[in-house]
Formats: structure tokens, C-alpha cells, sequence
């Protein structure tokens, strides 16, 4: 996973185990994950058991996981949704950020509340 | 008187003429027989050209076509002589010795063709091979702009190309096309893995004591084509429903061993004879063998073996197909330099697993951890000087975890190391007073007890009291 010069030696796809596509819901590059108690059993596969570790401390989103396990993030939501599956990961999706209004909405609501008087 | 001598002279004239007409019937009798005998030696000379005519056809129609046959095909029979009585022994060396030429001709020619198919595959497979670099490139920045999972699917796909390219280009002699720095081990393992259809079949088991065990640069990238080619066989020919255990070790000649097994198919005594002849690393692979499809496989290991200096070997597996065994020898084998990170998908070696000892908890789970890894240097120091045996990855697994024990129960037995000097010093003056005092005590007794005799009896006692103590207290 070493970009730069010469050939890469393990690429990303391996984390899917010839899956085209992750199990279960679909996730947010920013979904927050969250370590639950279960305890991981022993035949874990190193990448899972490293991605639990990174969340031991504390919340991370899947694109830091991805960062921090060196994966792009279409592998690690493969990990996570094998992980959330298994209850060893809650995911959260991400909060939405405030939009802006629809500005014919408020027309209307304006033209509303002048027809009230 | 005239009379006698007319009758002699009748007489002498019948003589000669009895002898003229006997010695004239001899001469005819000769003639006839000379005749007979010319006769006879033509219709033997003219049974002898029709004879050697019909080996010249035969030579023609048969025997030069199947002496080129048996070339490419060594069962094939080759028809000898028509008739071996009628041809003398001349001839039929001749005839053979044509054969022979028309065998070696065809030889040479053969040879002279397949160099070229492979110079110009070589040159084709080695644009291709760049150009699938690039797109593989591009691919991998792609991956982390994008989250589609579709394209690993395409990275996949691209990397299936790039194997078969490489591997024709080193059937054609060619440069494996990339140089590598020293590689992890298990790294370029999950490499070749990653190249093969059905890889996620394949199990890697990592056995290794020295977890940073690198190949050499220059073996790097052959090793994993090799092995590639290995896994691609072993998944082709065994059943998509069986897995493929690929087990990575340390041999005792300080050198590593990958194991492949598959539970397919298995292979017959001529294909798995044909198969070493070929693993043999023979001087020269021709394209034409390798029947059609060309089964490029075991051809392109050969090639690599004879260059690099691993070797290979495959026999029947347990698990009821194949094994094949590649083997790195020391020379090529190195340790990572501590500055590069093991990518996270490298399995952790079998002793140094945290999952089976230490199912306590999640809390208990990193401190277990770093006390595995701490004792794998000391095991890899270990067993280097005196090259100890291999197979015995579940003995450092029973064995950690009494180890650890032993810290927390026992800090006062006789070999006590620096971590138990450590915890000694964290106790306070009382605690330490208490133990000295214990201690005291315990020889005092000892010595009192049963006389000046025998103070080996009593003394282990009183210090085993004690360490009950300190075991309470730390």
C-alpha cells in the first residue's frame, strides 16, 4: 500500500474477500464508529483486530480509520460493515450539516402570514 | 595295312570329335549357367532397387514425418525399416542416418522458430506489462479519491492481466519488469495471493519466529510470481468450496519454506513427472511444449528457480491433492529495516497472536499484547545460533502466557529477572522490612530445627512463606 515508485505489493481489495460490494447498509465516508464490548474472538483477521484497536481509545470516523490502517475507503467500509455485523462496531451516520433554506418555502410562508392580516 | 590306318585315323577323329562335342556341351552347359546366373543377379538387383524404392517411400511418407512427430510428441511411434532382410547394411545406416538429420533439421528449426514466437511475445508482453502499470497507477489514486467499490473490482481485474503478462514474459526470458526493495516476507505471500482468481480462498497461516523476515530485493518480486503461479494452480484445480492453506516458516537451515496445499484434483504419475522436469529448471522451455492451451505454470517456476536460486518441489498433500513447496534459501532471506511499517493486512505470526491467551477483555487486551511481543525477539535470537527445529509454533503459544504468570507468583524465585527487580522496587520499606524479617526468620528456624545436618530441609520452607506474602502484596 506504499504509493510512489514500483509496484504496490498488497492492494486494497484483498480486505474484501471477493465481495463486490460491503454487507449491510450502505456508509458514509464520515459515519462515526464506535467500539462496543464484545469481545473480538480469537481467529480475527489481523486488519479487523487492528481497526478494533484503533477505536479502543475512542470515536473515529471510517475515513480516519481508512487513514490511519492506510486503506482507501471503499476497503475499510468493507471491514466495518463485517465488524457492525458481527456487533463489534456501532457506525453512526454522520450528522447532517445545516442546509439552506428553501427560499421559495419561506415565499410562501411570508405570503401566509401577510394574507393573515 | 591302308585299312588300319583309316580305321586309326577314324578312330583318333572320333575321339576329338567326342571331346570337341563334349568340351562344345561344356561350354554350353557353362553359357547356360553364366546366363542363369546373370539372370538371377539382375532379378536379385532389380528386387533390391524395388526394395530400396519402397524404403525411400516409406522413408518419405512415414518414417521422416513420424521422426518429427515423436519430436513434439515422445510417445508417438517412429516405423523402422519396411523390409531389414532385403536391404544391406549400408543402406540401412544411410536411411537411418536421413532420418536422423531430418530429426535434428527439424530440431534446430523448431528451436530457431520458438526463439523468435518468444522475442516477439517478450516485446509485446513487456508494453503491455508497462501499460497495466500505469492504469494500475492510476487505479490506486483513484481508490482513494473515490469510494466506489467497483473500482477494487477493476483493480482486481487489472492485476489478473498483469500476472498473465508476467508470466508469459518470463516464460520469454524476460526481466520480471520491476525492481523491488527488501520485502516482508508474508508481505510478498499476501502479494501473490492477491494476484490469483479465488484468492480469498486462500488461508495464510504465518508460522514465522522473526516477524520482519524480508526476501532480498532481487528474489522479491520473482518469489511472488512463483508463487502466484503456485496459488493459481492450486485454485484452478481444486473445488471453489475447499479452501487453500498456504502455511509460511522458518526451516531450521535458516531458511523459510511456503507451503501450498490444495484438496483438488491431485495429478497423474506422467503429468506430475513432466511437472518436476519442468519445476527442474531445465535450460530451455520451449513454447510448443507446453501444450494448447499452453499450461504456463510450472514452466514459468522453472524459469525463476533456475534464475533466482529458491527451489521447488510439489508431491501429493494431505489434504488430498497437491503440495508444492517452495524453499528460499538463507542467501536470499534478510530482515525488514526498522523504519517500514508491516501493512495491517500481514497475518501476525502464530506465537505472537494476542487472540487465544488473552480472551479476558477488552480493557486486558493491549497490555497482553505488548507482553506477547516482548518475548518474540528472545525467541528469535533463540533458536539462530542453534538452528532449532520448526514445527513447533503451538509450544511459544502454551508458553506465554505461564510465562507471564510466573512474573506475578514467583518473584522471589532464584532467577529473577530485571522486570521482577523492577516490581521489587516499587514496595515500600515496610513491605521489604516484613520479607527481610520473614527471611531471617525462615533460616533462623531452618538452622535450629533439625540440627547442623540437614539444613537443606528446612530452608526452602520459610522463603516459600514469603513469597506467598509477596504474592499478596504485588
Amino acid at each position: 500500500m506504499t504509493p510512489g515508485p514500483g509496484r504496490r505489493l498488497i492492494p486494497a481489495y484483498l480486505v474484501t474477500g471477493g465481495r463486490s460490494a460491503p454487507t449491510g447498509p450502505a456508509l458514509d465516508r464520515l459515519a462515526v464508529l464506535i467500539r462496543t464490548d464484545a469481545a473480538l474472538p480469537p481467529d480475527t483477521g489481523s486488519e479487523h483486530r487492528r481497526l478494533c484497536e484503533l477505536l479502543e481509545p475512542g470515536a473515529l470516523t471510517v475515513v480516519e480509520c481508512a487513514a490511519h490502517l492506510d486503506l482507501p475507503v471503499s476497503a475499510t467500509v468493507f471491514l466495518v460493515t463485517d465488524l457492525v455485523a458481527a456487533g463489534r462496531l456501532h457506525a453512526r451516520p454522520p450528522i447532517p450539516s445545516a442546509g439552506e433554506l428553501d427560499r421559495s418555502l419561506v415565499e410562501r410562508l411570508l405570503v401566509g402570514l401577510r394574507s393573515l392580516h | 595295312m591302308l585299312g588300319w590306318i583309316v580305321a586309326l585315323v577314324a578312330f583318333v577323329a572320333a575321339i576329338w570329335a567326342t571331346v570337341q562335342t563334349d568340351r562344345a556341351r561344356k561350354d554350353a552347359y557353362g553359357a547356360a549357367a553364366r546366363a542363369e546366373l546373370t539372370d538371377r543377379q539382375l532379378k536379385a538387383a532389380e528386387a533390391r532397387t524395388l526394395a530400396l524404392t519402397e524404403e525411400i517411400r516409406q522413408l518419405g511418407q512415414k518414417r521422416i514425418p513420424a521422426a518429427a512427430t515423436a519430436l513434439s510428441h515422445r510417445t508417438a511411434p517412429v516405423p523402422g525399416l519396411r523390409e531389414a532382410a532385403d536391404i544391406e547394411g549400408d543402406a540401412a545406416r544411410l536411411l537411418t542416418e536421413a532420418v536422423q538429420a531430418a530429426g535434428t533439421a527439424v530440431l534446430e528449426e523448431r528451436r530457431r522458430v520458438d526463439a523468435a514466437a518468444r522475442s516477439a511475445m517478450r516485446g509485446t508482453s513487456a508494453k503491455i506489462q508497462s501499460l497495466l502499470n500505469q492504469s494500475q497507477h492510476l487505479l490506486h489514486e483513484l481508490q482513494h479519491e473515490y469510494d466506489d467499490p467497483r473500482i477494487l473490482q477493476l483493480d482486481f481485474r487489472n492485476e489478473l492481466a498483469l500476472r498473465r503478462t508476467q508470466a508469459t514474459a518470463v516464460l520469454c526470458d524476460a526481466w520480471p519488469g520491476l525492481a523491488r526493495q527488501n520485502s516482508s516476507l508474508v508481505e510478498v505471500v499476501l502479494g501473490a495471493q492477491s494476484r490469483v482468481a479465488g484468492y480469498e480462498r486462500i488461508k495464510v497461516a504465518n508460522h514465522l519466529r522473526q516477524e520482519r523476515l524480508a526476501l532480498a530485493a532481487r528474489a522479491a518480486e520473482p518469489f511472488a510470481i512463483a508463487l502466484a503461479e503456485l496459488l493459481a494452480n492450486a485454485t484452478a484445480y481444486s473445488h471453489p468450496d475447499t479452501e487453500v492453506p498456504v502455511t509460511v516458516q522458518q526451516t531450521a537451515g535458516r531458511g523459510a519454506l511456503v507451503l501450498v496445499d490444495d484438496a483438488g484434483i491431485g495429478m497423474d504419475d506422467d503429468a506430475l513427472k513432466r511437472a518436476r522436469a519442468l519445476l527442474a529448471g531445465p535450460d530451455e522451455v520451449l513454447l510448443t511444449e507446453l501444450g494448447d492451451p499452453p499450461q504456463t505454470g510450472f514452466a514459468v517456476v522453472g524459469r525463476l528457480v533456475a534464475r533466482y536460486g529458491f527451489s521447488c518441489h510439489i508431491e501429493s498433500s494431505p489434504y488430498g491433492g497437491m503440495r508444492a513447496m517452495l524453499r528460499i534459501p538463507a542467501h536470499l532471506l534478510t530482515v525488514m529495516d526498522d523504519d517500514r511499517t508491516l501493512s495491517v493486512l500481514a497475518p501476525k505470526p502464530m506465537h505472537a497472536r494476542p487472540g487465544v491467551p488473552a480472551a479476558a477483555g477488552a480493557g486486558a487486551k493491549v497490555p497482553g499484547d505488548d507482553a506477547t511481543v516482548i518475548p518474540t525477539p528472545g525467541r528469535a535470537a533463540d533458536p539462530d545460533p542453534a538452528g532449532a527445529g520448526t514445527g513447533s509454533p503451538a509450544a511459544p503459544a502454551a508458553e506465554l502466557p505461564s510465562r507471564r504468570r510466573r512474573t506475578r507468583r514467583a518473584p522471589a524465585a532464584p532467577a529473577a529477572s530485571r522486570e521482577e527487580a523492577e516490581e521489587l522496587v516499587a514496595r515500600t520499606p515496610e513491605q521489604a522490612g516484613n520479607s527481610w524479617a520473614a527471611l531471617q526468620e525462615g533460616t533462623l528456624s531452618g538452622r535450629k530445627a533439625p540440627g547442623g545436618d540437614a539444613p537443606g530441609g528446612g530452608v526452602p520452607t520459610p522463603p516459600a512463606a514469603s513469597s506467598d506474602d509477596q504474592g499478596d502484596e504485588t
